[in-house]
């Protein structure tokens, strides 16, 4: 492939006196051989009347083809080629950058499972893997009374539902939430300051903050399919859910596999931790477990 | 490896082909003209002139003779290899969606699609009889009713057509009698692209259902799955290693709607016994509609829905490279 350098050097005024005499001519177009390499240097005078000096540098290449490419090769050009020169037209061939073939090899492939499947070794020589169902040494997935595990799970969501109602009231009072239907009944625009917590905002904004961080659970080993409302109704039946955050690439928007999950309440949370953690969601074992408070 | 990046068409490549030698790589786009490169600098030979819309398919016979092209402008086009000029104009009801010339050059065969009003045929023609061409009178003509011909190719001695249709059927016709000889359905939607093994005992598909597949030519049994998760666009095997590569890609509608990183536009390379993918090429813009290889393996080019066409010539560590099984 050849390479092209433009000389773009100004024509020096001794230059241009020299040159007086034959104002417009340029000097021949020079071709040499050096070995493989062929340089031709060529000179021509743009719009603007500057002077170029191409130099352009090709290697040659001798191969051996049969005589058919032979006589192929020589071929007049033809179409929108015909008055190409002999070569590459820069304007239809370019080399483009280095791009290299990234290889998978099965090693690789194979050390990742080697990683993956040691944790589980573990996990099994410290019988961590219990079956929720019938308390077996195996997932809660593989479990021979699997099917009754729907059944299990709204049992558990009707507890809930009668213990969160129970509960419901008095938390209700500790928490500025009532002020709306307060503000629906009398039809009147109340300005915040003056709702029923406006008085303790200070006080009730920053325990909540804290509380929430305790009732966090994180789930990682996410499908990267999973949405934020598959979440919801994973994870509602174990008690009011007031935050969930999905980590989610910023390009696809694809999960990223892990999520925040914040209840309300920490038994909620916890509750939530031992029914779903080894739970087969989307053919991944879901791992669930208390997020780390964050550092900030 | 440097590729080599061919900008003669305005819009996407439609399908590239080497010829026999592989000194010559023919390529096609939904614009009007069909460029003929060659492959060792990527100089451009020439073009080839005269469609009037976009040029669904191309094909070269074994001696670079002739030329064949086939076209949405109704229209399949043969024409001189070396001069460009244009030797035959075969009009037809509807685009032309494939195009090929039987081993021997004598024949050719090319599919319509099924299109305003008018169904999908498989038409043959034989060139050492002028009246054929000149009364554009094929000697067979094959109806296929119910699912319009993707991507056809010709089988072993020239004597039946494999096609792949719309809904992932293979069909092998005869090119005698244009009866269906063996039917088998292995895709579960349209097989986008078929390409033969140098000798032509195998065939590899590729499929918008996700996976490409190779086949036994004759008896169409099926031998090899490869799978993927975008659907594939076209398929080609090496000739001198077991390997097949793949382009594909999500569909060209939605490219513009999502990133280059997660588009999967490269070029995969698959080990052909252990349906294991072991090689990725990136380079393309959007997804690659058309791959093949060199005839001599050492190379393969890719065209894509960005309008280019790229000749790589593979690096020592390709040959070098072993899948530990």
């Amino acid at each position: 492939m050849p390479s092209i350098e433009y000389d773009d050097s100004k024509p020096s005024w001794a230059d241009q006196v020299e040159e007086e005499g034959d104002e417009g001519t340029l000097p021949s177009p020079k071709e040499t051989i050096k070995g493989n390499i062929k340089t031709v240097t060529e000179y021509k005078i743009d719009d603007d009347g500057k002077k170029f000096k191409i130099v352009r540098t090709f290697k040659i290449e001798t191969r051996k083809a049969s005589k058919a490419v032979a006589r192929r090769k020589n071929w007049k050009k033809f179409g929108n080629s015909e008055f190409d020169a002999p070569g590459p037209n820069v304007a239809t061939t370019t080399v483009s950058d280095d791009v290299f073939m990234t290889f998978i090899s099965s090693k690789e492939d194979l050390n990742a499972q080697d990683q993956d499947e040691d944790p589980m070794n573990k996990l099994k020589g410290q019988k961590i893997v219990s079956c929720r169902i019938c308390k077996g040494d195996h997932w809660t997935t593989r479990c021979p009374y699997k099917d009754t595990l729907g059944p299990m799970q709204k049992e558990l969501a009707e507890q809930l539902g009668l213990s969160t109602g129970d509960k419901e009231k008095p938390a209700g009072s500790a928490e500025p939430e009532p002020a709306q239907p307060a503000q629906s009944k009398t039809g009147k625009y109340v300005p915040p300051s003056l709702r029923d917590g406006g008085t303790r905002r200070g006080e009730s904004m920053q325990p909540n903050r804290r509380a929430d961080d305790n009732a966090t659970i994180r789930v990682t080993n996410l499908s990267e399919d999973t949405r934020e409302t598959d979440l919801q109704e994973l994870f509602r039946p174990f008690g009011s859910i007031s935050r969930i955050y999905l980590a989610k690439d910023k390009n696809t928007g694809q999960s990223k596999g892990f999520a925040f999950i914040s209840f309300h309440r920490r038994e909620d949370a916890a509750r939530a931790i031992a029914g779903v953690s080894g739970f087969g969601y989307d053919h991944l074992i879901l791992n669930v477990e208390w997020a780390k408070p964050s550092n900030n | 490896m440097k590729p080599i990046l061919l900008q003669g068409h305005e819009r996407s490549i439609t399908q590239i082909k080497y010829n026999r030698e592989g000194d010559l790589l023919f390529s096609v786009a939904k614009d009007t003209v069909a460029n003929v490169w060659y492959s060792v600098n990527g100089e451009r030979l020439g073009t080839y002139n005269g469609h009037t819309g976009a040029v669904w398919c191309v094909d070269c016979d074994w001696d670079t003779k002739n030329v064949l092209t086939g076209s949405a402008d109704n229209s399949c086009r043969l024409w001189d290899c070396e001069t460009g000029k244009q030797l035959a104009l075969l009009n037809t009801n509807s685009a032309v969606r494939t195009c090929g010339f039987d081993f021997s050059g004598n024949i050719i065969m090319f599919s319509t699609d099924k299109q305003m009003g008018y169904q999908c045929y498989l038409n043959f023609f034989d060139l050492r009889d002028p009246q054929q061409i000149d009364d554009n009178q094929p000697y067979l003509s094959v109806p296929c009713s119910d699912h319009k011909i993707t991507s056809a190719v010709w089988g072993p001695l020239g004597e039946f057509v494999i096609a792949g249709h719309e809904n992932g059927e293979i069909n092998q016709f005869s090119a005698k009698s244009g009866e269906v000889l063996k039917k088998i359905k292995e895709h579960t939607k349209q097989i986008n692209d078929i390409q033969p093994s140098v000798d032509l005992t195998i065939f590899i598909t590729a499929s918008k259902d996700n996976s490409a597949k190779l086949f036994d030519s004759t008896s169409l049994d099926h031998i090899k799955t490869f799978k993927t998760e975008r659907p594939v666009n076209s398929a080609a095997i090496s000739p001198i290693m077991d390997h097949v590569v793949m382009g594909g890609g999500q569909e060209a509608m939605e490219v513009t709607t999502t990133s280059t990183r997660i588009g999967k536009f490269e070029a995969r390379f698959f080990h052909a016994a252990y349906e294991e993918e072991f090689g990725r090429v990136k380079g393309h813009f959007g997804p690659i509609n058309c791959v093949a290889f060199h005839p001599d393996g050492k190379s393969y080019s890719s065209g894509g829905e960005d309008g280019y066409t790229r000749i790589h010539y593979f690096d020592p560590q390709y040959f070098d490279f072993e899948l530990e099984a």
